[in-house]
């Protein structure tokens, strides 16, 4: 039998993948390489202009406000978007009844089957500061004022921090405890027979026991501090943009509002370098090889 | 886990509280702003606009859902959310299950280059792609069509791994002998395979249903045209916009609350199966990559 009657069949069926992946992901990003060179006008030429796009992003001021905007908010949200979950999953791994933990686990896991637009308009609204949830509450309990969360330029970064956390952080939290769940029984009765209180037990068993599984998350919330867009495209308002926009949000605004193709290919493809600079640096930083 | 620890000591019981409490503090952080929108929503408008804790209705109503379903129109855009929901889950299963397929053959020569070629599509963000991805759609002439929006994330590599992760789970034998009897490729992945993993096709439906659901970048990058948009974009401007600019008197709180309970509606009546399949499917994966 020759490889192709064996498997030709095989190879027919991978047809549609294939071409979707050429069209839809390899040519786009050489398409996007080739228009950052280009002066790129839906209609009419495109001639080449060199690093003109490049130049002209890395001197746009709102260009590194959104440099600067991403690495706070996505080095915010790694952080607390790392820390939390795994609290949540190490402490859900303590209940001891059941039902009190598949309750937990479920309501926690709420949010994140809800979409940005649903999320972010419930908060407006409990945060706003006329009619708004918190406000009211915080009044009643003697603030001498309602506070503009996601109007005030000083909190809506960490506004937006925290709600990106408060919203995947059921969903993190399964992924810490499906490690929890594999590691030995007979370390904790180890652990135990030496006399080992539950806090030691969870700090010298559990959290060493979890490194590979961290490491995982952790690189993967890595690569999508760059990729965050859907929150603050729903958060962000006028009096807060400077403070919130990040590289994603400059991309769409430069290139699908204001039609600046050629410039915000360059941004794109900045934001590419970026993306495998970073894969690259954390795989380093925390040896994922090792594990 | 029951005799896992002595549950006498008054430390472990203070312990098991505090535990307790922390857990019951954040799920609050979650039901609260629920019930507040769900009383919202079934209050009347007057009600529904006073800055007051609202957790059951007040001044109970309907009105919020009368109005949305009346006046706004949201139909049009349902109906869009769903044809573009359901087409690109159905096509995206089926084609993420091709390839997974294809993968669990271990004599297939170019496998591992195959499989290298789809991992690389996973190192890119789509969103950085966003770009040149709007030039290649305007080039295919798909701007402003339901098309794009099916077409948007049709296949994943992440899918791809989690059906081959389902499908080597099923004894290989099985699909050799029904060649050696004369069988398809074709019948052997509808008749066994699609069959077998009906666990792993339902966390991979039930993930691009959600996803799709509540797709919003591709729905405000591609589609300009009102009969064209989506649930997601109709409820953005409903909620989002119209509360930040000063229109508010337009549409009052209830009738928003309304939209949001409508909206997230069949993303509720999917849960339970989520609970069942998905999670377990994410472990699945999870233990396997």
């Amino acid at each position: 039998m020759t490889t192709m009657k064996r498997f030709g069949a095989l190879y027919a069926m991978m047809i549609p993948v294939v071409l979707y992946f050429l069209v839809y992901a390899y040519y786009p990003l050489a398409r996007g390489l080739q228009i950052s060179f280009q002066d790129y006008r839906l209609m009419g030429t495109h001639p080449y202009t060199g690093w003109d796009n490049y130049r002209l992003v890395l001197q746009d001021a709102s260009f590194l406000d959104a440099f600067v905007n991403t690495l706070l908010i996505g080095g915010g949200t790694l952080a607390l978007g790392f820390a939390a979950p795994l609290a949540i999953a190490l402490s859900l791994n303590e209940v001891l009844r059941s039902w009190f933990r598949k309750t937990a686990q479920m309501v926690l896991y709420l949010p994140h089957l809800l979409s940005w637009v649903v999320i972010g308009g419930m908060w407006i609204f409990l945060l706003s500061p006329d009619t708004g949830l918190v406000n009211v509450v915080l009044v009643k309990l003697g603030m001498s004022g309602p506070i503009h969360f996601l109007a005030d330029a000083g909190w809506s970064r960490w506004m937006l921090i925290l709600l990106v956390t408060w919203k995947d952080m059921g969903y993190n939290c399964i992924l810490f405890l499906a490690g929890i769940v594999s590691i030995s029984p007979s370390l904790y009765e180890a652990a135990r027979m030496d006399g080992a209180s539950r806090w030691q037990q969870m700090r010298d068993v559990t959290l060493p026991q979890l490194s590979g599984t961290m490491k995982v998350i952790f690189l993967l919330n890595t690569l999508g501090i760059l990729r965050i867009f859907d929150p603050v495209f729903i958060l962000r308002n006028p009096a807060t943009a400077s403070k919130v926009d990040v590289l994603m949000m400059y991309t769409f605004q430069r290139g699908i509002l204001e039609m600046k193709i050629g410039p915000a290919a360059a941004a794109s493809f900045l934001v590419v370098l970026l993306t495998f600079a970073l894969t690259f640096a954390v795989r380093r930083l925390i040896r994922f090889d090792e594990v | 886990m029951g005799d896992r620890y002595d549950r006498l000591g008054w430390t472990n019981r203070t312990f098991d509280a505090l535990n307790a409490g922390f857990l019951i503090l954040l799920m609050l952080t979650m039901i609260i702003p629920f019930l507040n929108v769900l009383a919202l929503a079934f209050s009347s408008g007057i009600a529904s606009m006073q800055p007051d804790i609202v957790l059951i209705p007040k001044d109970f109503s309907t009105e919020g859902f009368v109005t949305v379903w009346s006046s706004l129109d949201l139909w049009r855009p349902l109906l869009n959310s769903t044809i573009v929901t359901l087409s690109g889950t159905a096509l995206h299963v089926l084609l993420s299950s091709l390839a997974g397929y294809v993968f669990i053959h271990p004599h297939l020569p170019g496998r591992k280059l195959m499989i290298s070629f789809i991992l690389l599509t996973m190192m890119v963000p789509q969103e950085a792609v966003m770009i040149p991805l709007y030039v290649v759609n305007k080039d295919l002439h798909l701007i402003n069509t339901l098309s794009v929006l099916v077409l948007s994330g049709l296949v994943s590599g992440f899918s791809i791994l989690l059906m081959r992760n389902f499908f080597s789970a099923i004894p290989y034998e099985m699909a050799e002998s029904a060649k050696i009897d004369g069988a398809g490729e074709l019948r052997v992945f509808f008749t066994m395979y699609m069959r077998l993993a009906a666990a792993g096709l339902a966390t991979v439906t039930l993930y691009e249903f959600v996803g799709r659901w509540n797709m919003l970048t591709p729905a405000v990058m591609y589609i300009t045209d009102m009969a064209k948009i989506t649930l997601q974009v109709a409820l953005k401007s409903m909620i989002v916009d119209s509360a930040a600019t000063s229109s508010s008197y337009l549409i009052t709180t209830n009738v928003r609350m309304a939209g949001i309970v409508i909206s997230v509606l069949p993303l509720i009546a999917v849960y339970p199966f989520v609970q069942r399949h998905f999670m377990k499917g994410i472990l699945a994966g999870a233990n396997k990559e």
